[in-house]
């Protein structure tokens, strides 16, 4: 045969390596187990360490050593059952205050045509940059015992500190975590359905309570469960603010590192474990019909909304948006002044940090996150991948694994880290490794979830197409599935590692002698009193994930130039 | 070289959905074969099974003499081109044709002058270097057909391809792909609901009904002999009248139609399908010489659709609405309008009879 001629004639000689085919059939089996056993590992066995340890006596498993006695003494101490009221008072309230603000501002940003929502939006969203301490910081610059207004404006000996405290800047936290659930529900509804009730002569008052807020329902009542958890979940907030007043989850960090009484800890986490695991099932429960009612149809623009209403409408999104930077003006500001609130000097003295770690642990933060990003991002794309589109054995079950760590609160899981792994044998017990895991893991749920919808804007057709040509599994995934998931990956970097710079609960048992985290090095310089030089080291958490905010969206834009519509248009 | 491909008692259950239910066919090499049904009667299910993206019930799929069950669809090296097209969007034309040819190691060299080869014979040189997104949708299917066709596959599979397209492009792209096929030889496998387009392409054509092989045959046979009333108004428009036998004839209301080939059914009730060219329009002051007397009817025009070529008027029978084509020029001559009356014949020899009738939606 003439080697020269047209191609045609030679292509019958190449086929696809059959080598390369017997090993793509352990690919996806291969990819299955390693997630089942990351999760089982990381996530079920620290958990079972907890249980083991709150109801069986020693923690050693044996059913002669089974007791209650943990739990016992928890409701018998008046002192500490009272953190569970607290708890759940606080949270309750929080719940209610977000979710009426939040609505009211969704409302705002989808159903009026209110100006400056890009500048709206991008203020609700900030609190996610900083860690949830920055709340509680700023409020007691304003009101606390030494506060700007009520020591020197006012002159008053009330302070913030206590349930109210909490309660605000849980709100002024929970905000943006709300915001986009009920901001997707409000412009998925179809506003045609307000616009025929108006022309069948409902008045703008049956209107929203007819067919706005009854349309809305799932989506109200997924951010109420979820602020709910948030919440009671939440640390730092509360360690900070709480005063004398103690919730669950500083009772569970008291009993652990001040009285070392691990076994009350995990008792009193299984009791925080309750109510945060009811709101996750409800949420799950409740955003399944959310979905179901989001309708496909194209929507017309917005009416033009009458002046009043107009006018309404900016004025609260100002205030809420005016509260929220307020938080930040100040934390940054106080960060800079000599002594809040009497000398008003600049410095950049709080930045030589007092403790140990100081910068050490920002660079400690930064790499973590950094990986804690890549990795996390890369194994929830895959492991969606190998779910949705190539179905493995067990998929079910895989799944439920997946979205179990969005349930357990951070605090719980740490802990749960440190009972499982404090072995010599762990060697990355101790290192800064065993943050990244535990990050990872604990953020484990929206990374897959987010993996999975943007594989379902995939055309199934593009992956068959592959497999047809002769593509395994891995060509396939880098050189088609993984291009194309491109905006997801960069999403779910950006979401890995703010979370990974701010979190504060699930990683407060695993800083060390040896280990530092900038998110915790706050806490630790707030309790021993260099309020200012926390404010500083937040203010160098906000700055970097700005700067990593800015560096990706950058980044996006220069490669969006490129043709990479998911499905071509016609 | 195509090869012959054998469906041998085929079946995909869904649980208690019986989705292809026992089908067999031997399709030979290098013919142009249409599955052609409504949606949800198993086409598709049966193109994926050929294509190995479907697990098979029960039943073999054979590929020259081998039974090709339980090969992965990497291994088949049949080429497919679906509806969306499912072009990479994050690679070039080149790369998108490239592609299966990459998969197989294929020295560069070989590789560009295939491209080239391919590119030539779809009609888009020059466009090498586009992303899917540039280009219009008759072009995107034209490379998702030059992508499947540059790895040499032994089958063709194409799952309405066209259907996405507006109409235009679709019969130039019919085209395209009847020619394409005839110059390579190789078989090739439509899968379509639309029935103009499986007439117009296929050797053969499959009508598929609720998993079942209806009617095999070529387009000529489906269209002139449509074995049942399904397929009579499936395939093509259909007038259908039920009536009673009676002797030789078929009375409907108060006519009594003279109708060839009754016998063949054995029931009382009967179900005639005639379609609209072959009903004759009459002159008004032609004698009917040689006709049936009673199978004349006088009527008047009710609906005039203009459709180019032919002008198709709606008349009634017994309260039924009925369709009669009569050509551009015969219509024009005549200068017919609403409320005009008519003469129409129904030739005993046009009406197909079937015992049973399917109820269509509409």
């Amino acid at each position: 045969m003439p080697f020269n001629s047209s191609g045609s004639d030679v292509i019958e000689r190449y086929t696809v390596s059959p080598l390369r085919m017997e090993i793509d059939r352990f690919v996806v089996p291969a990819v299955t187990l390693f997630i089942a056993l990351l999760l089982f590992f990381f996530m079920l066995f620290p958990l079972l360490a907890i249980l083991k340890l709150s109801f069986f006596k020693g923690g050693e498993f044996a059913v002669a050593n089974f007791t209650l006695a943990n739990f016992q003494r928890y409701f018998t101490t008046a002192y500490t059952v009272r953190a569970l009221w607290h708890s759940l008072y606080v949270s309750i309230v929080t719940m209610i205050i977000v979710t009426v603000i939040i609505f009211f501002f969704a409302y705002g940003m989808t159903r009026t045509t209110i100006a400056g929502k890009g500048f709206f939006r991008n203020i609700i969203m900030m609190p996610l940059v900083a860690p949830s301490i920055v709340q509680a910081l700023a409020l007691i610059y304003l009101f606390g015992r030494n506060g700007l207004i009520t020591a020197h404006l006012i002159r008053t000996e009330w302070s913030i500190y206590g349930p109210i405290g909490i309660i605000i800047s849980e709100v002024l936290y929970c905000l943006p975590h709300a915001y986009v659930i009920l901001y997707t529900t409000l412009s998925a509804v179809d506003i045609r359905l307000d616009e025929a009730a108006e022309s069948l002569g409902a008045t703008p008052f049956k209107v929203f309570t007819r067919i706005t807020l009854p349309s809305a329902r799932y989506g109200i009542l997924s951010a109420a469960a979820l602020t709910f958890n948030l919440t009671i979940t939440d640390f730092g907030n509360p360690v900070v603010i709480g005063g004398n007043y103690n919730v669950l989850a500083t009772e569970i960090y008291a009993q652990v590192t001040n009285l070392y009484r691990f076994d009350l800890g995990a008792a009193i986490s299984i009791i925080l474990l309750v109510p945060s695991l009811m709101a996750f099932i409800f949420n799950y429960y409740i955003s399944r019909k959310t979905f179901s009612m989001i309708s496909g149809a194209a929507k017309p623009v917005i009416p033009p909304s009458r002046p009043l209403k107009k006018i309404s409408f900016t004025v609260f999104c100002s205030l809420i948006s005016f509260g929220i930077i307020l938080i930040f003006v100040i934390v940054v500001l106080g960060s800079f002044v000599k002594v809040w609130p009497y000398d008003w000097s600049l410095t950049f003295g709080h930045y030589h940090f007092p403790s140990i770690a100081g910068y050490s642990a920002l660079w400690t933060s930064v790499w973590v996150s950094l990986v804690v990003g890549i990795v996390g991002a890369f194994i929830t794309l895959v492991a969606a991948y190998v779910m949705e589109t190539r179905k493995p054995l067990f998929k079910q079950f895989i799944y439920l694994l997946s979205v179990m760590p969005a349930a357990i609160p951070g605090l719980v899981m740490g802990l749960g880290y440190i009972l499982a792994f404090n072995k010599p044998y762990y060697f990355f017990y101790g290192t800064p490794w065993i943050v990244v895991i535990n990050t990872i893991i604990c953020n484990f749920t929206l990374g897959i979830l987010s993996g999975i919808s943007n594989l379902r804007n995939i055309d199934p057709s593009i992956e068959e197409a592959s497999i047809s040509l002769g593509g395994d599994t891995l060509r396939t995934f880098f050189r088609i599935i993984f291009p194309l998931s491109r905006v997801a990956f960069f999403q779910n970097f950006l979401y890995f590692f703010m979370r990974s710079m701010t979190t504060i609960s699930a990683v407060i048992f695993l800083v060390s002698a040896t280990v530092h985290l900038a998110a915790i090095e706050i806490i630790m310089l707030d309790n021993d009193g260099w309020t200012a030089s926390a404010n500083a080291m937040c203010t160098c958490i906000i700055l970097i994930v700005l700067v990593v905010l800015g560096l990706l969206k950058i980044v996006s834009l220069k490669t969006g130039g490129r043709r990479t519509g998911l499905t071509a248009e016609v | 070289m195509s090869k012959n491909l054998i469906l041998e008692n085929l079946s995909k259950h869904y649980g208690s959905l019986i989705a292809v239910d026992n089908v067999s066919l031997e399709i030979q090499p290098g013919e142009f074969l249409c599955f052609l049904g409504p949606s949800g009667c198993g086409k598709t299910t049966i193109l994926r099974m050929i294509t190995g993206f479907e697990e098979i019930t029960s039943g073999k799929i054979i590929y020259d003499g081998v039974v090709i069950n339980n090969v992965i669809p990497q291994k088949r090296e049949f080429g497919i081109v679906f509806q969306s097209y499912a072009l990479f969007p994050n690679m070039t034309v080149n790369q998108n044709v490239a592609f299966g040819l990459r998969m197989r190691k294929v020295p560069q060299k070989v590789m560009n002058e295939r491209v080239d080869e391919i590119l030539g014979l779809i009609g888009l040189r020059g466009w090498e270097s586009h992303y899917p997104s540039q280009l219009s949708g008759g072009q995107q299917q034209r490379v998702a057909l030059g992508r499947a066709l540059a790895i040499k596959p032994k089958i063709l599979l194409l799952d309405e391809p066209l259907s996405a397209l507006d109409a235009k492009i679709r019969i130039r792209l019919r085209t395209v792909i009847k020619r394409l096929q005839e110059e390579l030889g190789i078989t090739l496998i439509y899968v379509t609901h639309d029935q103009e387009e499986a007439l117009a392409l296929a050797d053969r054509v499959v009508v598929m009904r609720n998993g079942e092989f209806r009617q095999i045959g070529t387009p000529w046979e489906i269209y002139k002999k449509p074995k049942t009333s399904f397929i009579a108004g499936f395939v093509g428009i259909s007038n259908f009248i039920t009536g009673k036998k009676e002797n030789d004839r078929v009375r409907f209301g108060s006519r009594l139609f003279r109708v060839f080939g009754i016998d063949a059914v054995e029931s009382e009730t009967v179900h005639l399908a005639i379609r609209p060219e072959n009903i004759d329009a009459l002159l008004p002051e032609s004698l009917a010489e040689g006709l049936i007397p009673s199978n004349i009817i006088e009527t008047t025009v009710e609906v005039i659709n203009f459709l180019g070529s032919v002008v198709r008027v709606a008349f009634m029978l017994e309260d039924e609405e009925m369709l009669v084509d009569i050509s551009e020029k015969e219509f024009e001559r005549r200068n017919l309008k609403r409320g005009d009356k008519i003469r129409l014949y129904f030739p005993p020899d046009a009406f197909h009879v079937y015992k049973e009738l399917f109820r269509k939606l509409i």
